[in-house]
């Protein structure tokens, strides 16, 4: 494992319901420092599922999952602490609904990395300021639309210094008019140079943003490529069956 | 008409005035009051403590590793889920007597029984209500909270519990009202509270209408002052969000 790699999954997989359902059938992948990973498959692929493997969020069947070098797999691991180290941001927001933008931006700085109000607001501020939303630092949850709310659940994360960003199709509970606004502020993180790994539908922002797409189906990795040799040069049938279905 | 006044104002002397006979409805209410309070608190206590075994249980049981603490937390919710079961399926005055007459024998005061069989009973009300509450909160809330770093206990007190609270508070103040009329029934064992005053009452002068009607009233007064309250508290409690 070379140093430059964040993450590293070996045989991962994740079965509901007793084996029945095998979510995840076996991955192996690495994700490298400022890559942008791309996740793209059909509903029901493992591709969410796998997300939500890589910060525990689901527990693994089987497998390991290095991050950083630590096995967060193992039980000696205190899974808190690497989550930290590790945004996530969710189809459908999850913010605070009882808190202010500004409460919800800086409780987990103060209570887990001991920061002070001034020093987790100012950061909390400056992060507002680039997504554009710091005029709404007083406003509650349920006073923004579903593009702020997510661009907030964004800077919720950045607020504790991720290391990598997981991102589990942020734009597919937006209205079609909010999704550029999020996709930008997303595209200015990858540019940036922080790490991310996005399951999502828009194929414009893989295209655009991605170092590396990934196709999964049926709980396994199908392919994986350049943006360029995935959409010009599908190599497997079911990759060009579901290109065909979504482009 | 003013004949049946002045029969109206003789039955209210006869039942209240003379020999002091209002002082069963004062005393029989007070009791009423301590047994309904001092239940509740325990049921609070109770219901605290089965609520947080179940949805830890519910919420964690998957995802946990094999080993003796998840046998524990199984085993726990196992009796949790037993006395909820009981509790609910029993008639509390079956469970009145059954303490009384068996399980405090040797306990003769029937105020304490019936502070211990009331606070036992709606522990296993308040402890559905908690869980409720706690269950309504969007999973999506724990999710967000443990994958910014925070632990089980810490989700739970910072963005769980404190919005599972609208959901508890008017349905624990509907338990508090469902407990102050069910005490009625303490009478069985042979606590005077504000339903046996009335019946002594009635007893003494064989006119049964002024003291039911009465202590009716005063049940009446008491459940809308905390229905009252209820409904405040659920609009105040509807404002602060949405």
């Amino acid at each position: 494992m070379s140093a430059d790699t964040i993450i590293k999954v070996e045989g991962l997989r994740k079965y509901f319901k007793g084996g029945a359902i095998k979510a995840l059938d076996g991955i192996d992948t690495e994700i490298q420092r400022g890559e942008v990973v791309v996740i793209i498959g059909p509903s029901g692929s493992g591709k969410s599922t796998f997300l939500r493997c890589l910060n525990l969020l689901e527990m693994p069947t089987a497998g390991r999952i290095l991050f950083e070098g630590t096995d967060i797999t193992a039980r000696s691991t205190n899974i808190n602490l690497h989550r930290r180290k590790m945004g996530m941001v969710f189809q459908l927001f999850n913010l605070f609904p009882h808190m202010t933008v500004m409460k919800n931006l800086t409780i987990a700085p103060m209570k887990l990395l001991g920061k002070t109000k001034e020093e987790a607001e100012e950061k909390a501020l400056a992060l507002l300021r680039r997504v554009g939303l710091e005029d709404r630092a007083e406003a509650y949850p349920n006073q923004l639309s579903g593009g702020q709310k997510q661009r907030i659940a964004i800077v919720r994360s950045l607020c504790m210094d991720p290391d990598v960003m997981l991102f589990d199709e942020p734009t597919s509970a937006l209205d079609p008019e909010m999704v550029g606004e999020v996709l930008d502020v997303m595209k200015q993180l990858a540019r940036d140079g922080m790490t991310m790994a996005v399951v999502t539908h828009e194929m414009g922002f893989a295209r655009e943003v991605a170092s590396r797409v990934v196709f999964m189906d049926n709980g396994r990795i199908i392919e994986q490529n350049t943006p360029n040799e995935i959409f010009n040069n599908p190599q497997s049938d079911r990759l060009k069956s579901f290109l065909a279905k979504v482009l | 008409m003013s004949d049946w006044i002045e029969r109206l104002k003789d039955e209210f002397i006869l039942n209240f005035v003379e020999d002091d006979r209002w002082r069963y409805l004062v005393d029989g209410l007070r009791a009423t009051i301590i047994i309904t309070f001092s239940a509740l608190i325990i049921g609070i206590v109770i219901g605290l403590v089965v609520a947080t075994v179940r949805s830890t249980h519910d919420k964690t049981i998957e995802t946990m590793h094999p080993g003796i603490g998840r046998t524990i937390l199984k085993i726990l919710n196992f009796i949790c889920k037993l006395y909820v079961t009981v509790i609910r399926g029993v008639p509390v005055v079956v469970q009145l007597l059954i303490a009384y007459f068996i399980i405090f024998v040797s306990v003769t005061n029937g105020v304490v029984v019936g502070i211990l069989t009331f606070g036992i009973n709606s522990g296993a009300y308040v402890a559905e209500i908690f869980r409720g509450g706690i269950m309504a909160v969007d999973p999506g809330q724990m999710e967000a909270g443990r994958s910014l770093g925070f632990n089980y206990v810490q989700t739970m007190r910072y963005i769980v519990v404190p919005q599972a609270f609208k959901h508890i508070l008017p349905a624990l103040l509907n338990e508090l009202i469902a407990l102050f009329k069910e005490t009625a029934v303490v009478g069985y064992v042979a606590v005077k509270d504000l339903t046996k005053g009335a019946d002594i009452i009635r007893g003494r002068t064989f006119s049964p209408f002024m003291p039911l009607f009465g202590a009716a009233l005063i049940y009446l007064v008491f459940v809308m002052f905390f229905s009252w309250i209820v409904g405040k508290l659920e609009r105040r409690l509807r404002t602060s969000e949405r």
